[in-house]
């Protein structure tokens, strides 16, 4: 039985907790989603970057009253690439069951 | 979190299902802090309307509630100031609706039946027709209130608070209605004017039980279980 490649790109412990993090709300800031995942700063800003690069998130820098602001959303491709993992990690589940 | 690229489907898994309960979890503490809030300021007001129609021996206190959607719009500003929000998400989004549902309809019975039983009392020359015209609020607002509590824990998937919402319901709205509450008062009490005034005290009461049971307690659990 042929299995469907993993998306590297997702395949990884903080990416995938980001993407899923970001499928569940509309947006979500920095600071949250540093919270959420328990990142460091450096390494979170890194993978974001990746995810901005696939074209998976936007990231988009404001402010918020005088605070500078990071806010960050998935995009359709990324939802669509979300999917595509689940429905595989599905098949490699189902079928060492 | 680190940058381990050597996961097993099932470490993926559990990712994805850690994201989505944490961010309902934020919703949940989010949800509780505003439910033990709002529960407070409805037990507050009861307490003022209760007040208000025993000093006065009339049902004019009962025109203070229309006075508690701007206290809790109000605490709502406060908190949402005060604490960092919550980002926007589909489960916070439906709790939101459900409230405001709740709100919509509640505001809206609540000013309608009042307006009937002002007319029906100033048509009917016969007390005793008037009252079984006029609309019962209280039990109403209890079980459509029980109603928002329990679709609230449905939402976020708290059984136990969609159980204070149907069975906290149930219970304050049949004791009111069926007037169990109204009959110990009567039962225990004498004198016909204490019976009168309790009998506008009574609604207050009920209201601020199930504002006790729905809105306090819940609100209280769900914010201790997700600190």
């Amino acid at each position: 039985m042929m299995f469907p490649a993993l998306d590297p790109l997702l395949h990884s412990e903080l990416r995938l907790a980001v993407v899923s993090l970001l499928m569940s709300v509309d947006e979500a800031d920095f600071t949250y989603i540093k919270e959420q995942t328990g990142a460091t700063s450096g390494n979170l800003s890194v993978q974001l970057d990746k995810l901005t690069a696939a074209g998976y998130i936007t990231v988009e820098k404001g402010f918020k009253g005088k605070m500078p602001r990071t806010t960050c959303r998935i995009t359709p491709t990324g939802t669509e690439a979300f999917r595509d993992y689940v429905k595989a990690l599905k098949k490699y589940i189902s079928a060492k069951k | 979190m680190e940058e381990n690229v050597n996961l097993t489907a099932e470490r993926s898994l559990e990712i994805i299902t850690e994201q989505i309960e944490r961010s309902r979890n934020v919703v949940a503490k989010d949800t509780g802090q505003l439910l033990y809030l709002s529960g407070l300021a409805t037990m507050g007001t009861a307490v003022i309307v209760a007040l208000v129609n025993g000093l006065s021996a009339s049902p004019m206190g009962q025109f203070l509630w229309l006075i508690l959607p701007f206290i809790i719009w109000g605490i709502k500003r406060i908190h949402d100031k005060k604490q960092v929000q919550a980002p926007v998400s589909l489960v916070g989004t439906l709790v939101v609706r459900t409230w405001w549902s709740f709100g919509c309809i509640v505001i809206g019975f609540y000013l309608f039946a009042l307006i009937w039983n002002i007319l029906v009392l100033r048509l009917y020359d016969n007390l005793t027709t008037a009252t079984q015209a006029m609309v019962t609020i209280t039990p109403v607002i209890i079980l459509l209130m029980g109603m928002a509590v329990a679709v609230t824990g449905h939402i976020l998937k708290r059984r136990w608070l969609v159980l204070f919402g149907i069975l906290g319901g149930l219970l304050v709205a049949i004791c009111e209605y069926s007037g169990v509450i109204r009959a110990i008062i009567v039962y225990s009490v004498a004198s016909v004017k204490t019976i009168i005034v309790l009998n506008l005290i009574t609604p207050c009461l009920s209201i601020f039980l199930f504002s006790l049971i729905g809105l306090v307690i819940p609100g209280w659990m769900l914010k201790k279980q997700n600190p």
